[in-house]
């Protein structure tokens, strides 16, 4: 008999690690396949995106494992010890493997999150809260050395730690005030630039144009992407591109704050506080109209509207020294070079 | 009286009622066509000094009309408004709209849904049940009818508010909408007819044949005027927000359907029936959770265990389709005005529709977890237990893809450290592609949890149990890497092309739905079952968890209508009429969130008030049936969900 169950436990673990041992094994693949099927943060997929790839596959590989170590290997981990642990896992992972660090505010909405889903979780079912509750029952209530003896702690720590708050709460502090800035502001009905009223809600771009010089439909222009616009033959909406990238790059001289991949990182742009706009994050301007980017051009920090209060930017009102057409092509060719499109409501 | 005890004249009566009824509808009307005619009148003389203007809405044809008004008044603090002490007339206002708009969308709510239950009700085969249902229908509108007397004092409230504190806004506004005002009071009139032969003969017409059908139709003329009601209201909000038959300057062009028919008004009487459907599922949740909670016999607790799940389940009914309402609403509002909707969602309001979205994910939360909880009473469902864990994951993820917000609240130094406005890994999740997979998946998910509440304490035993297992494994998987990548895909398309995805991204959801409810219910046909639903054994977290969904609605009603209301700026009517009162600011993030918490605390106190009077009557109610049948014989609803 006793042989029997050595060999039956035996049997078991030996198919319990190795099950474990391929369930890492597909973690410890996933990770590279994944860096593999993005193209290594080159190519079709830029750093942020291959980044987020990487940490959705981090946060399901220590799912995985979570899953192995408690359903799969049944290593009790009793719920009042999995709550703390999962609130800590994703402190962690929200404050230091996320990168660049996340402000103050947006920790506080995910660990809100967290800590709720903490209480959901251990009170998802009966089975469930009566496991986190029980270690609770019996330290406010047995009288065995052990329970007292973690009552006294509990009871100590709770106004200790309460006084801590209230310490931290009432220290005086010298951080910079919290910034509530608008990033997009909502644009004026019209702009009236070089005499001309321009009404933001209908305007088109006069030089997003096809070969037959009708008006290009968004989106149409993607026959563009990537085609050289220095081409002897290019067609006209590349020649307006090209036109656009000379304001770009020498007229106006954009690239120095805005840089040359239109990241936002020039050579000037840290000297300013925000930094220029990243046209290449798909939060700017493919989330806005070609008129609001004209607005923005044209008008500049100094025309930012009172919601864009505090008018922190440097940016200048760019019809004091481009023409409307000028404008235009720049816009055109922001878009051609990001891959963006403009937002359109048709 | 005794004449209508002979069913044949009985019958004859309630037709003639329904007849005179509905005639009564058309009166209201007659003042439109009397006002519409006198205008023609009017305009047939004056031909010669007609003054044309153009619409600041309607193109085409008919965008010039003729000038049948004075022009917006430009108001003047303090002549045109007016103050109580040092308070703000507008939180004033503020408080009486809110608190007028949650009781007549409560009285508007309970009927639609004890319409329901009393239709549902009468085509159930098992007596037992269908009394039930009669019984609960009965209830509900027994609070309705104290929540609608409520309603009008609210209404006087508001109306003199209006009176007090904006005579000058309120006076071009009822210039406009005279004749439109008049029918709204005319409505009122039939609407309190109507909910009182309703309430009134639901014993005497609930002979179960032909009266029945008759106490049915007039629960429907209830609902329809009702919601008639609810248009004209929302008409004028639609026309101070896409102000339309009228000029430049606000004189009136003549034409009340063009006023009536602006560019917002169909999204938002579309997104307030669905609202209203689901609010009032939520109240009458939490009306049946506090009954639940306070109930001291098992016999109690089993009824209001099931009400409290029929309640929810109707509100949640609507609920699912409310998100797609609510994107029409905002799509045509950017159709409109791009800067109004850039307001609203990527500038000065963004940071409230970060709260909107934070209720709309604990709505999704809630019920998924009192459908956990409500597992607790089926036997054998422990099966299911460890599936719940997986669910709450992929929810919490969604739900934090949901709140990213787009416009980050930081430091000068965190701005700095982040390296612009953008975070390149987290501002992924702040824009539209992100927050369209996540309530797809949010709903997925709940639609999935509610699949398999249907078949927790069964088995199925039809032959093709495991194909259909492997198809609504499929169906969910499938609907779900859908979903993901045409999120992902939305990344690299142009904006117009993106917006459209969303379209494919719910029809996965709804076919999950459609398909995937039916499919389950479809195997569950003659299942095995594992034990009895045992009513009345939720824990009580099931409870909490629906009164969490029920205030969320109506923290969702205050932040949205807030929303709405202020995207205006500093107009009462947008681009016509401006707010020269010192109050025309928006409001910080903090006091409008403080403002609409009050709200929301008043009306609950209000309606527990309202329960409490509901458990009042009731109390009397038992005795009298325990006198008369002796206690202890209240019938266990059947076992059955």
């Amino acid at each position: 008999m006793k042989s029997v169950r050595k060999g039956g436990t035996y049997f078991m673990l030996k198919q319990r690690s190795t099950s474990l041992a391929l369930q890492v094994l597909f973690v410890l693949l996933a990770l590279p396949m994944l860096a593999w099927a993005s193209g290594g943060g080159a190519g079709w997929i830029d750093a942020g995106k291959f980044a987020l790839i990487v940490e959705m596959g981090l946060g399901l590989g220590i799912t995985l494992l979570a899953w192995i170590l408690k359903d799969k290997l049944r290593i009790p981990i009793p719920k009042l010890v999995q709550a703390p642990l999962i609130w800590i896992t994703a402190y962690i992972a929200f404050r230091v493997i996320l990168q660049p660090p996340i402000p103050f505010s947006l920790l506080a909405i995910y660990m809100a999150i967290v800590t709720i889903s903490c209480f959901l979780y251990v009170t998802i079912s009966q089975p469930s809260w009566e496991e986190f509750t029980q270690p609770i029952a019996f330290m406010l209530q047995e009288n065995t050395g052990k329970a007292k003896m973690s009552r006294y702690v509990t009871f100590a720590a709770v106004p200790l730690l309460l006084a801590y708050g209230t310490y931290s709460k009432m220290l005086p502090k010298f951080d910079e005030p919290v910034e509530l800035r608008t990033v997009h502001p909502a644009p004026p009905a019209s702009v009236n630039v070089h005499d001309k009223i321009l009404n933001l809600q209908t305007a088109e771009n006069p030089y997003r144009v096809d070969d037959s010089g009708k008006y290009l439909k968004v989106g149409l222009e993607s026959v563009y992407h990537g085609k050289n616009p220095w081409a002897q033959d290019a067609p006209k909406f590349l020649q307006n591109v090209r036109d656009g990238g000379v304001v770009f790059f020498g007229t106006a001289g954009c690239f120095f704050c805005h840089g040359d991949n239109l990241d936002g990182k020039g050579p000037f742009a840290f000297a300013f506080n925000p930094i220029p706009a990243n046209f290449a994050d798909p939060g700017t301007i493919s989330q806005l109209q070609e008129t609001f980017v004209f607005w923005r051009v044209s008008k500049g920090g100094p025309g930012l509207s009172r919601e864009g209060f505090p008018w922190a930017s440097a940016m200048p009102p760019w019809e004091k020294h481009l023409t409307t057409n000028e404008i235009w092509q720049v816009i055109l060719f922001e878009y051609w070079h990001t891959g963006f499109f403009p937002r359109t409501w048709d | 009286m005794r004449s209508f005890n002979d069913p044949r004249k009985a019958k004859i009566g309630a037709v003639v009622l329904l007849g005179v009824i509905g005639l009564l509808l058309l009166l209201p009307f007659i003042p439109l066509q009397a006002g519409a005619e006198e205008a023609k009148q009017e305009a047939a003389p004056a031909e010669k000094k007609v003054e044309k203007a153009k619409d600041v809405f309607y193109k085409g044809p008919g965008e010039f009309g003729i000038v049948s008004g004075p022009p917006a008044p430009k108001l003047k603090y303090p002549d045109d408004y007016g103050t109580y002490g040092n308070f703000q007339s507008r939180s004033l206002l503020w408080v009486a709209n809110q608190q007028h708009l949650y009781f007549g969308s409560f009285v508007l709510a309970v009927p639609m849904f004890v319409f329901v239950m009393e239709l549902v009700g009468m085509l159930q085969k098992d007596k037992g049940m269908a009394r039930k249902y009669d019984d609960m229908a009965h209830e509900m509108m027994k609070i309705s009818l104290t929540a609608y007397s409520i309603t009008a004092i609210l209404g006087g409230i508001l109306i003199f508010t209006f009176l007090a504190l904006y005579p000058g806004f309120f006076g071009y506004l009822s210039r406009i909408f005279k004749p439109i005002m008049h029918v709204y009071a005319l409505l009122f009139v039939l609407e309190s007819g109507t909910l009182y032969i309703y309430y009134y003969g639901w014993d005497y017409m609930n002979d179960g044949g032909f009266l029945k059908w008759i106490h049915l139709s007039i629960s429907f003329l209830l609902n329809t005027i009702g919601i008639v009601l609810m248009f004209f209201a929302n008409s004028w909000i639609g026309f101070m927000m896409s102000p339309a038959g009228v000029d430049e300057q606000g004189r009136f062009l003549g034409d009340i359907w063009k006023s009536v028919h602006t560019a917002l008004w169909h999204p938002l009487n579309v997104h307030r029936i669905l609202g209203n459907a689901a609010f009032g599922g939520g109240v009458v949740a939490a009306y049946a959770s506090y009954r639940f909670l306070a109930a001291k016999t098992p016999e109690e607790k089993a009824h209001y265990d099931w009400m409290s799940y029929v309640a929810m389940f109707m509100g949640i009914l609507a609920l699912i389709p409310l998100p797609f309402a609510g994107y029409w609403l905002m799509r045509e509002v950017y159709g409109y005005r791009q800067q109004m909707g850039i307001t609203l969602m990527g500038g000065l309001l963004a940071w409230v529709f970060i709260m909107q979205a934070m209720m709309i994910a604990i709505l999704f939360v809630s019920v998924n977890y009192y459908l956990w909880q409500a597992m607790g009473r089926m036997p054998g469902a422990e099966r299911y237990y460890p599936l719940f864990k997986y669910m709450l994951l992929i929810l919490i993820v969604a739900t934090i893809s949901w709140l990213t917000p787009h416009t980050l609240v930081m430091t000068p130094a965190e701005l700095k450290a982040m390296g612009g406005a953008q975070h390149p890994i987290v501002g992924n999740y702040g824009v539209m592609s992100a927050k369209n997979t996540a309530i797809n998946i949010m709903i997925t998910t709940t639609v999935f949890c509610f699949c398999i509440y249907q078949r927790c304490n069964k088995v199925p035993t039809v032959k093709w149990a495991a194909l259909g297992n492997a198809a609504l494994g499929a169906l969910f998987t499938g609907a779900a890497i859908n979903i993901v990548f045409l999120g992902i895909y939305g990344y690299f398309i142009p904006a117009n092309v993106r917006i459209g995805l969303s379209v494919p991204q719910v029809c996965s959801t709804l076919t999950c739905l459609f398909i995937g409810v039916t499919l389950n219910t479809m195997m569950l046909k003659g299942a095995r079952q594992l034990g009895e639903v045992r009513w009345g054994q939720m824990s009580p977290r099931g409870s909490y968890a629906l009164f969490c969904l029920a205030v969320s609605f109506t923290w969702t009603m205050a932040v949205m209508g807030y929303l709405r209301s202020s995207v205006r700026l500093h107009w009462h009517v947008n681009e016509i009429l401006r707010d020269n009162s010192p109050w025309a600011f928006t409001n910080p993030v903090g006091y409008a969130g403080n403002m609409n918490s009050m709200n929301v605390l008043l009306f609950w106190t209000m309606l527990l008030f309202v329960f409490w009077l509901g458990a009042l009557s009731a109390k009397k109610a038992h005795v009298t049936e325990d006198e008369a049948v002796g206690a202890g014989k209240a019938t266990l609803p059947a076992g059955s969900h």
